[in-house]
C-alpha cells in the first residue's frame, strides 16, 4: 500500500480544513479548526491527543469518508503524524 | 448477637455540596431551604471541571461535571483531602444522553460507536473521573437502586463510616434523559448532592440509623414548598431534599427518606 | 474504633455460563480444560470475534407474575438461581433470619440494556420507542436486583454495584460491611451480565476484541472474548469453628487506580493495593496464598499490568491462571463467577488451567516469574485470591479459604 511518507505530501487545502473540523468536533477540542498546525504532531506533544483520541478520529473519518482506519495499522505512525499526513491519506483512500 | 454490633450507625455531616435546577450551591440551597430566599426553578448549569487534565476535561459528560462540582464543594466545606477519601457514588441509572447516542448508533446501519462514549458509558464513569481528578486511590463504591438510589447510597456510606471509622464522601446524582428515553424515564434535569460524612469531625448534624430498624412503612417526608416537592419527585437524587432541609434548619428529629415502596429509610438527626 | 469484619461462611453458591448450567458442569469443564467460547452468532452481530454464550436463554421464560422483568439478563439470573439448590437455600435463610435481615447485593454492568438496543431498532416514524418496552424492569441497572428481590420477596437492604468488571467482586465487600454493621445477618450476593450490542461493538471500537479465542497472559494475546454468566453466593457469619469442607470469605480489598478510564496503571499500582488490602483484612501474608485466579482479560495492557503487580507482591512461583479463555470476559459477572471457580478450586483440589494460552508471555515472565498454569493441576489449595479489575480503574480482590485455613 502506498502511504505518503514525505514530510509534506501534496494535499487539497479544503480537504485538510474539513478533516481538521472533524477532529475538533469529534474530540471537543477547545480551539478553532484553522488553528491546528498542519505539520505539528497529533499524538502526544502538539495537540496532546492520546490513544482514545486516535481511535475516535479513526471512527469519524471512517464513517465520513468510507475508508478503513485502525489504530494497529503499521503505517499509523506516518498517517497520524500530522494533520497534513492524515488529510493526504484520506484524500487517497476515500470512497465517498 | 453482640450488643456493640447492634449500636446505632452514626455519622457526622462535615460538608455539603449541591447543584440542581435553581440550586447553584449549598449556600444558596441552604438559604432557600431555610425559607430565607424564594426557590425559582431554573435549568441546572454544569461547570467545566478545570481540575481534570485537558483530555479528560474534553470528554467529561454531565454526570462527571455534576459529581466533580458537588463532591469538591462538600470536601472543601469539610476541610478534608479528596485524595484520601473513600467514596460512594450512587445514581438511578447513569448518563441518559450518552446511552441514547450509543443506542442510536447501534440501531444505525454501520453500528460503529464512539470509543469515548463507550468508555464513558460505564455506571462508574463519574467515579473513574473523580479518581483521575483528585488522585484518590481509596475504595469507591458505585451503586444503583433506581428511585431508591439516594437512600441506598446513604445507607452504604453510613455503614462504611461505622466499619472503617474514616470519613466517606457520598455523591448522589442524576442527569436528564433525552427522547425517546425521556418518555419512559422522564428525568427533566440534573441534580447532584454530596455529603462528606465523618465518624468524629463535622458540626452540621449527627445522623443515625438503627440497624435493627433501618426501614419503615411510614411514607417519605415531603417538602412543604410545592416547587421543591415537585423537584424531589422529578429527579431521584433530589429525594435527598428533606434531609438537606433538616440540615439547613438544624432541625433535630426523625426523618423518612424515600427508598422502595413500603420500605423507606428511617433516619434520626441530632445536633452535634 | 472501626468494626471488625468477621469471616463469612459461603453457605451456598452456584454459577451458570457458557460452560454449562450449575456447578457440576463447571467442575467437569475445569478438569477437561474445556473452553465454552465459540464464534459470535449473537443476535445480528457481525463482528469477527468469539463469545461465551449461554445456550437456551431465548426460550426461557420468567414466572408469569414477573413478566414485566423479562429480558435476557433476568432470564440468565433465573436460570442460575434454579441450580444447585440455591433458590431453596435462599428460602430457608428467609425462614431462619427473616426477609428483612437478608441483604441483596448484586453486580452487573449492562443489566438489560439489550432491550433498549432492540427497542431503538423498532422506533416508530416519530422516533418513539415501542409500546411494550419496559425501561425500569429491564434496562435499568437496578432491574437485576429488583427482579431477584421480587422473586423471593426480600425486604432487607438492597443495591446493585455497577463498577464495570469489578462489580460482582465488590458486592462481597458490601455484604461483609452490612453484616459487620448489624444491618443484616445474611446476604445474597453475586452478579449477572449478558451479551448485548453495547459491549460487543464498544470493545470493538476500542479495538480490544480478539478475533480468535482469547489467550490470557500469552505473548500472542490480542484482546478479549466477551461472555455472559450469572453467579450467586449466600453469605452469613462464620461459626467460630469450621471444618475443612466449609468455604470462607476471609478478606476483600478495594482500590482505585486514579489513572485512566480505559487503561490500567502500567505497573498495576491500584491492583496491588487491592490485593494487599485483601490480604491484610484476611490476616495473611502473600506466601499463604496457594492460587490466584487472575483478572487476565487477555488485552495486552491488562495482563502486563496485572503480571507486574502480582509478581511484585507475590514474588516468583505463585500458582495462578486466568479462566477467561474458558468463559470469556463476563464483565459485571466476572468477579462473581471467578469467586465461584476459586471456591471450586478449594473444594475439588483443582487449580484451573488457562484454555487458549500456549505459554506465559516471556515479557511478563521477565518481570514476574509466575507459575502460570497452562493446564489444570491437582493440588490442595487452602487459600486462594481472586482478582477483578475494571474500566475507570476500579479494583477488587477477594481472599477465599477452606474452613480449616483461617
Amino acid at each position: 500500500m502506498s502511504v505518503p511518507n514525505t514530510a509534506t505530501p501534496p494535499v487539497d487545502p479544503a480537504l485538510m480544513r474539513e478533516v481538521a473540523q472533524h477532529i475538533v468536533a469529534a474530540l471537543n477540542l477547545d480551539l478553532p479548526a484553522e488553528d491546528i498546525d498542519p505539520d505539528a504532531p497529533l499524538y502526544g506533544e502538539g495537540l496532546g491527543l492520546d490513544s482514545i483520541d486516535i481511535l475516535e478520529i479513526a471512527l469519524v473519518l471512517s464513517k465520513h469518508y468510507g475508508l478503513q482506519l485502525r489504530s494497529d495499522d503499521a503505517n499509523n505512525h506516518v498517517i497520524f503524524r500530522s494533520l497534513r499526513n492524515l488529510a493526504a491519506y484520506v484524500g487517497e483512500k476515500r470512497t465517498r | 448477637m453482640n450488643q456493640a454490633i447492634r449500636a446505632a450507625l452514626t455519622a457526622r455531616v462535615a460538608g455539603i455540596g449541591v447543584l440542581g435546577p435553581g440550586l447553584a450551591d449549598w449556600v444558596q440551597a441552604r438559604a432557600i431551604l431555610r425559607g430565607e430566599q424564594t426557590y425559582v426553578a431554573q435549568p441546572c448549569v454544569l461547570p467545566v471541571p478545570q481540575i481534570l487534565p485537558p483530555a479528560e476535561r474534553r470528554r467529561a459528560t454531565a454526570v462527571i461535571k455534576l459529581t466533580l462540582a458537588t463532591g469538591l464543594e462538600a470536601v472543601a466545606a469539610a476541610g478534608l483531602k479528596a485524595a484520601e477519601l473513600a467514596t460512594v457514588f450512587t445514581s438511578s441509572g447513569g448518563d441518559g444522553r450518552n446511552c441514547h447516542e450509543i443506542c442510536a448508533a447501534l440501531a444505525s446501519s454501520d453500528r460503529l460507536i464512539s470509543p469515548t462514549r463507550f468508555h464513558n458509558s460505564v455506571h462508574n464513569a463519574a467515579s473513574g473521573y473523580w479518581g483521575i481528578a483528585t488522585g484518590a486511590m481509596a475504595p469507591s463504591a458505585v451503586l444503583c437502586a433506581f428511585d431508591a438510589s439516594f437512600a441506598a447510597g446513604l445507607l452504604e456510606a453510613m455503614v462504611q463510616v461505622a466499619v472503617t471509622s474514616a470519613p466517606v464522601l457520598l455523591l448522589a446524582y442524576d442527569t436528564d434523559y433525552p427522547e425517546p428515553l425521556h418518555r419512559v424515564r422522564p428525568i427533566p434535569d440534573s441534580f447532584g448532592v454530596a455529603l462528606a460524612l465523618s465518624p468524629t469531625a463535622g458540626d452540621l448534624a449527627r445522623l443515625a440509623v438503627d440497624p435493627a430498624a433501618a426501614f419503615t412503612a411510614e411514607p417519605a417526608t415531603r417538602m412543604d414548598d410545592a416547587a421543591l416537592e415537585a423537584l424531589r419527585l422529578a429527579i431521584p437524587a433530589a429525594r435527598a431534599l428533606p434531609l438537606l432541609r433538616a440540615l439547613a434548619l438544624g432541625a433535630p428529629g426523625g426523618l423518612v427518606l424515600d427508598h422502595l415502596p413500603g420500605q423507606q429509610l428511617a433516619l434520626e438527626l441530632s445536633p452535634c | 474504633m472501626s468494626l471488625a469484619l468477621p469471616p463469612l461462611r459461603v453457605a451456598r453458591y452456584t454459577t451458570t455460563s457458557c460452560l454449562g448450567v450449575g456447578l457440576v458442569s463447571h467442575v467437569e469443564a475445569l478438569r477437561e480444560a474445556r473452553s465454552g467460547l465459540a464464534p459470535c452468532r449473537f443476535d445480528t452481530v457481525e463482528l469477527p470475534t468469539w463469545v461465551g454464550e449461554v445456550a437456551g436463554l431465548e426460550a426461557l421464560r420468567l414466572p408469569e407474575q414477573f413478566a414485566d422483568f423479562d429480558c435476557r439478563n433476568n432470564r440468565l439470573a433465573e436460570l442460575a438461581l434454579q441450580q444447585d439448590g440455591y433458590a431453596e437455600a435462599v428460602e430457608e435463610a428467609m425462614l431462619r433470619y427473616g426477609r428483612e435481615r437478608i441483604g441483596l447485593f448484586l453486580g452487573t454492568s449492562t443489566s438489560g440494556i439489550l432491550q433498549t438496543e432492540l427497542a431503538y431498532r423498532d422506533r416508530d416514524a416519530q422516533g418513539a420507542l415501542p409500546a411494550g418496552f419496559h425501561y425500569a424492569n429491564t434496562h435499568n441497572t437496578f432491574s437485576l436486583a429488583a427482579y431477584v428481590r421480587a422473586r423471593f420477596g426480600l425486604r432487607g437492604p438492597v443495591s446493585i454495584t455497577s463498577s464495570a468488571c469489578s462489580s460482582s467482586a465488590k458486592v462481597f465487600g458490601t455484604a461483609q460491611r452490612m453484616i459487620a454493621a448489624g444491618l443484616v445477618d445474611c446476604a445474597l450476593v453475586g452478579g449477572v451480565d449478558s451479551l448485548c450490542l453495547t459491549t460487543l461493538y464498544g470493545f470493538n471500537s476500542l479495538e480490544l476484541l480478539s478475533s480468535a479465542p482469547c489467550r490470557p497472559f500469552d505473548a500472542a494475546r490480542s484482546g478479549l472474548s466477551l461472555g455472559e454468566a450469572a453467579a450467586f453466593a449466600l453469605l452469613e457469619r462464620a461459626p467460630t469453628q469450621t471444618t475443612a469442607d466449609a468455604a470462607l470469605l476471609l478478606g476483600v480489598g478495594e482500590s482505585s487506580d486514579a489513572y485512566h478510564m480505559s487503561s490500567p496503571h502500567p505497573d498495576g499500582l491500584g491492583a496491588r493495593l487491592a490485593m494487599e488490602q485483601a490480604l491484610r483484612q484476611a490476616g495473611l501474608r502473600p506466601e499463604d496464598i496457594d492460587y490466584i485466579n487472575l483478572h487476565g482479560t487477555a488485552t495486552p495492557s491488562n495482563d502486563a499490568a496485572e503480571g507486574r503487580a502480582v509478581g511484585a507482591l507475590f514474588g516468583a512461583g505463585v500458582a495462578c491462571s486466568s479462566t477467561k479463555g474458558a468463559i470469556g470476559h463476563t464483565l459485571g459477572a466476572a468477579g462473581g463467577i471467578e469467586a465461584v471457580l476459586s471456591l471450586l478450586a478449594l473444594r475439588e483440589g483443582l487449580l484451573p488451567g488457562s484454555p487458549g494460552t500456549a505459554a506465559l508471555d516471556p515479557a511478563i515472565a521477565e518481570v514476574a516469574p509466575l507459575d502460570y498454569l497452562l493446564s489444570p493441576r491437582a493440588g490442595e489449595p487452602r487459600r486462594v485470591l481472586s482478582n477483578s479489575f475494571g474500566f475507570g480503574g476500579t479494583n477488587c480482590s477477594l481472599v477465599l479459604a477452606r474452613g480449616d485455613a483461617r
